[in-house]
């Protein structure tokens, strides 16, 4: 995803829906790993929020804290159908899977069909390289290089990063790649391009290659994904409802 | 004049572990006043803790603008390169680790090769500290600071040797501590919550503590076994009452 889902979105489940009914599980174990954050409560929290109610098993693991609550790693993850990577620092989310032989971990459950997904950083890890800015500029980094060719993300929201992009590209510094909007996700089957899917109808990734020294952006069109059936209207309601219910406990009532 | 390189690794303490009892925090800050300015320059980095946000607040609350001048880098949110966090490292009195994942730690300092640039630091006489995870990072080889299995793992080195933290806090720590000494991690020093090892270029120069009751230990292969030696701790917080007494 170049953006997207639960912690970008929170009023648009399409790419998390999408996400979650890939793997054929009824309920589907999905384990967030959201270490590009610094393993933030805020972004766990969100992941909650936003799978706990649905139909599949949620878990995180932080690895900051396997101190005060361990996770036999491989175990863990490899019995996931789902592995959700958020988004952060792409240099730290590197340095950090290598650190913890996350690196390992996270192509045998590739191998064994375990369904990777993510967004920002946890969408540019999975290929060769990725523009990262979590050093203060743009800048090309190395992923895990499951998927060949380059990635960069947030393509329409942080502006700044698809001139770099079509240079590093242009000048041979990046393999060929995709160049992908907020909204709109990359879904590979193996190591092909599958389907391009968007979450909003502006949404669109591209594919950027190198042509006699020269970047050439070819423009996508994804597959809209269909809103979640009463989910705008579902939600709003039922939190005016606990408001109401907890107002009446303290015995007022807003009006 | 050419400051001395100094380290002051807790082995837990400090506004992180001990609200109310800023005497660890009080004698850093003193070693940083020291180099002659009276509102040190302070920065630290929560980097151990994945730059949690209650943890950088609270850190601006115990290091008011009024006794120094605080500022952090947080590597998760970084807005500029790396010479520039070279540069603000070196500029510093004192540079304080916070706590966390000591894993985690070493894994992102790498990454940003903060690790050579607090070498450079302390060569240049920054005083650094830090608790828990911010004490292990110093030292050649240290024990996890985890709860339950602590394992070995790869420091900065600037201090020769290993280092246990939290000594007191679980039973487990020091028959852990001791097999891994006796399994070849090289000696070192073993440090309670609240103690506090003080290092003068590569010498250890002191042992303070926050805690009357705190320990710190050297640890070290002796025969087959393994020997600990209760190294002398000075507490802090009876300084100024017994001070007049010994002058007179």
């Amino acid at each position: 995803m170049g953006g997207g889902g639960f912690t970008m979105e929170p009023g648009n489940p399409a790419l998390d829906d999408y996400v979650r009914t890939l793997p054929p599980a009824r309920e589907p174990r999905i384990c967030l790993l959201p270490t590009a954050g610094g393993d933030s409560e805020e972004q766990i929290r969100a992941f909650h929020a936003a799978f706990d109610g649905q139909l599949c098993e949620p878990t995180h693991v932080s690895l900051f804290r396997l101190g005060s609550r361990p996770v036999p790693l491989h175990e863990h993850l490899l019995a996931q159908d789902v592995i959700y990577v958020g988004g952060g620092s792409m240099v730290n989310l590197l340095a950090l899977w290598r650190a913890h032989a996350l690196d390992v971990i996270l192509r045998e459950a590739w191998q064994v069909g375990i369904v990777l997904a993510g967004l920002s950083a946890g969408s540019m890890c999975w290929f060769e390289y990725g523009v990262t800015n979590s050093i203060g500029r743009p800048a090309l980094t190395r992923g895990l290089g499951l998927l060949p060719g380059s990635n960069s993300v947030h393509y329409d929201g942080e502006p700044e990063r698809r001139p770099f992009y079509l240079e590093a590209v242009a000048r041979g510094d990046a393999p060929a790649g995709w160049g992908v909007d907020d909204g709109a996700g990359l879904l590979f089957r193996g190591t092909r391009l599958a389907e391009v899917v968007a979450s909003r109808p502006a949404a669109r990734a591209y594919r950027a290659h190198a042509v006699d020294g020269v970047a050439v952006e070819q423009a996508i069109e994804p597959r809209l994904l269909k809103a979640r059936p009463h989910a705008d209207g579902l939600a709003p309601l039922a939190v005016e409802e606990m408001r109401a219910l907890s107002a009446a406990r303290r015995g007022f009532r807003r009006d | 004049m050419r400051r001395p390189r100094q380290i002051v690794a807790f082995g837990g303490g400090g506004f992180s572990m001990e609200a109310g009892n800023p005497l660890l925090d009080d004698y850093v800050l003193g070693l940083a006043a020291a180099a002659g300015r009276d509102r040190p320059k302070v920065c630290f980095l929560p980097t151990a803790s994945g730059d949690a946000d209650h943890y950088i607040v609270r850190f601006y609350r115990h290091f008011p603008a009024s006794r120094c001048e605080p500022s952090h880098v947080s590597l998760f949110r970084r807005d500029c390169g790396t010479d520039d966090v070279r540069a603000h490292l070196l500029d510093q009195d004192l540079v304080y680790v916070g706590g966390g994942s000591v894993v985690c730690l070493m894994g992102v300092l790498r990454a940003h090769r903060l690790d050579v640039a607090l070498r450079e630091a302390w060569e240049a006489g920054v005083v650094l500290c830090g608790l828990s995870a911010g004490s292990l990072c110093w030292f050649e080889e240290a024990m996890t600071g985890y709860h339950g299995a602590s394992r070995p793992v790869q420091g900065m080195g600037l201090i020769a040797g290993s280092n246990a933290v939290h000594y007191d806090k679980e039973a487990h720590r020091r028959p852990a501590y001791h097999l891994a000494i006796g399994g070849g991690m090289p000696a070192g020093y073993a440090v309670d919550d609240g103690a506090a090892l003080h290092f003068v270029g590569d010498s250890l120069e002191r042992v303070v503590s926050s805690r009357p009751e705190a320990c710190a230990y050297r640890v070290e292969t002796a025969g087959d076994g393994v020997m600990e030696l209760p190294l002398p701790v000075e507490y802090l917080g009876a300084a100024q009452h017994v001070a007049p007494a010994l002058a007179a």
